[in-house]
């Protein structure tokens, strides 16, 4: 049986994953307002270290359940 | 053919295609195109529309018919480059605050700038219905993050850090400032402290590398996740918004000029307040326009008596602090950075978008309070007096209330800073006599002990 990673690794592996990711998906029009440039690229990157929280809490309320 | 002089049609709202506003009358009304229409229709059934627009924080708006929407008419519209950093950051915080909520109906922002929100008196108003749109679930983007941090929160960090005004940098910057020119101003120390890291130093870096952002709001793995990422985003603004003013407010030359730095005793302020209560009695006025309102003192003495009050002054750090008690005490006052001697122009495409605060105030105010200002409006500004009445006379339906500060006043001696002879015409007479020509005086009062005089004056209407 595997062991399962530990929650720090797998918050790092999500952000890694996530940036190149992000990079390279198509382009699309979208909206009238203008997004900006840099600030949304930072948004993009602080929406992939949230999603990797997400997971984060998720193993963790898992865990946490399995322990009550 | 193209005729050379041929009249522009009046402008309607033109930047969002789903559909435009325009007036008629005095109706505001909006046109929908057909698909937008149902979306519209759907948002305003939702519960948190139907709340907000019932504790006044979104404008109403009745269906005229399938494309075709009337909006309350907002007394006296306000822009953001004539709103103290206070009240920017109000309406910044209504923008979250609607986009959160709207969150779990299904809708989201398409757009996020302060022109989407007007003031009633002191408390903001979310006026354009058309910016909430359907969301994906699955998208964890919020598409307009860089247009609330360029139009709210950029210009709320240089007020507070660099003294750099809504009234200024948004008066020059339709929308908002970008990360670049922020950057610029601050020291290489501040620019890896927060906010400026994340709001202005990464974002440049990011918008520096040359990498083009792929503009599409990522799709997440589950709603859950996606409304997770979503909910956090918005709660970082809504905290940076509650931050960017900092603890204390900043002073300036004209904050506490009531009660530290004034001429006035304290019986003297009362025969003021009586002065100003008994006109207000008299003229029983709907609407109050305070000129060099400076912390509203009789301002929300006016809006206690009933009455609707727009306070100008052009010191915003003053005007916030009006903004502050008002909103405090939910008074009926509107306050607004606005020097009367270079009053606010006329903005936008064709200089039509935004009415000049002249147009907006000519014919408005059934009473104008002019108190402990017209001197530095004629010695500092050097405003012919006859002109001021003049203004005065447009701006007035009614009444107006003037504190004539005579040159052998302190203060009047101050600002003249020994040019004395340039200014030794403007004698109580000579005011009285310009005063007649426009307005009946109804009655006139010297304040005890002073070189100061308080005069209500009706308009004469006859005169042109």
């Amino acid at each position: 049986m595997s062991r399962r990673p530990s929650p720090l690794l797998t918050l790092i592996n999500m952000v890694l994953l996530s940036v190149p990711l992000l990079l390279v998906s198509p382009a699309k029009a979208y909206g009238y307002a203008d997004p900006g440039s840099g600030a949304f690229l930072y948004q993009m990157i602080y929406a992939a270290f949230l999603g990797g929280t997400f997971y984060l809490r998720k193993l963790l309320n898992r865990i946490w359940g399995k322990r009550k | 053919m193209i005729a050379d002089h041929e009249a522009a049609p009046p402008i309607r709202s033109f930047r969002d295609p789903a559909g435009t506003l325009f007036h008629k009358g005095d109706q505001v009304l909006r046109q929908v195109n057909a698909d937008a229409a149902g979306t519209l229709e759907a948002f305003l059934r939702t519960r948190i529309a139907q709340e907000a627009t019932e504790c006044g924080k979104l404008i109403t708006s009745s269906r005229l018919s399938e494309c075709l929407y009337e909006h309350e008419r907002v007394a006296f519209p306000s822009y953001p480059y004539e709103w103290p950093a206070e009240m920017l950051r109000a309406a910044g915080l209504l923008t979250i605050e609607l986009a959160q909520k709207s969150l779990d109906e299904g809708f989201g922002l398409k757009d996020a700038t302060p022109y989407n929100v007007l003031f009633r008196g002191s408390q903001p108003v979310f006026v354009d219905v058309l910016s909430f749109e359907r969301r994906d679930p699955l998208h964890s983007a919020w598409m307009p993050y860089g247009q609330f941090v360029r139009t709210f929160l950029l210009p709320l960090i240089a007020s507070r850090h660099f003294g750099l005004h809504p009234h200024e940098t948004l008066a020059c910057h339709r929308d908002g400032l970008e990360p670049e020119a922020v950057y610029g101003w601050a020291s290489p120390l501040r620019r890896l402290m927060p906010p400026f890291l994340n709001l202005v130093t990464i974002p440049r870096w990011l918008g520096k590398s040359g990498e083009e952002p792929v503009y599409q709001p990522k799709q997440e793995a589950s709603a859950e996740k996606a409304a997770f990422i979503l909910g956090i985003l918005l709660r970082s603004c809504e905290k940076q918004l509650s931050n960017a003013l900092g603890a204390g407010s900043a002073d300036s030359t004209w904050s506490n000029y009531h009660e530290q730095k004034s001429l006035y005793t304290a019986g003297q302020v009362a025969q003021k307040e009586t002065f100003v209560r008994e006109a207000i009695a008299r003229a029983r006025p709907r609407t109050v326009l305070d000129v060099g309102a400076n912390e509203g003192h009789f301002s929300i003495l006016a809006a206690e008596q009933g009455a609707s009050v727009v306070a100008v002054d052009s010191d915003p750090v003053v005007v916030g602090s009006i903004w502050r008690k008002a909103s405090k005490q939910a008074l009926n006052v509107l306050p607004m950075v606005v020097d009367v001697t270079r009053p606010t122009p006329a903005m936008g495409w064709r200089n039509q978008e935004c009415a000049s605060f002249l147009d907006r105030a000519r014919g408005h105010f059934d009473l104008v309070l002019m108190l402990a200002v017209i001197h530095h409006i004629l010695v500092t500004e050097r405003i012919p007096l006859e002109d001021l009445l003049r203004l005065m006379w447009e701006i007035s339906r009614e009444y107006v209330l003037i504190e004539f500060v005579a040159p052998e006043d302190p203060m009047f001696q101050r600002i003249v800073r020994g040019r004395a002879q340039l200014y030794s015409h403007l004698t109580r007479a000579r005011f009285e006599a310009a005063a007649s020509e426009r307005f009946e005086l109804v009655r006139s009062e010297q304040i005890n002990g002073m070189e100061r005089w308080l005069y209500l004056f009706r308009r004469r209407h006859a005169n042109g």
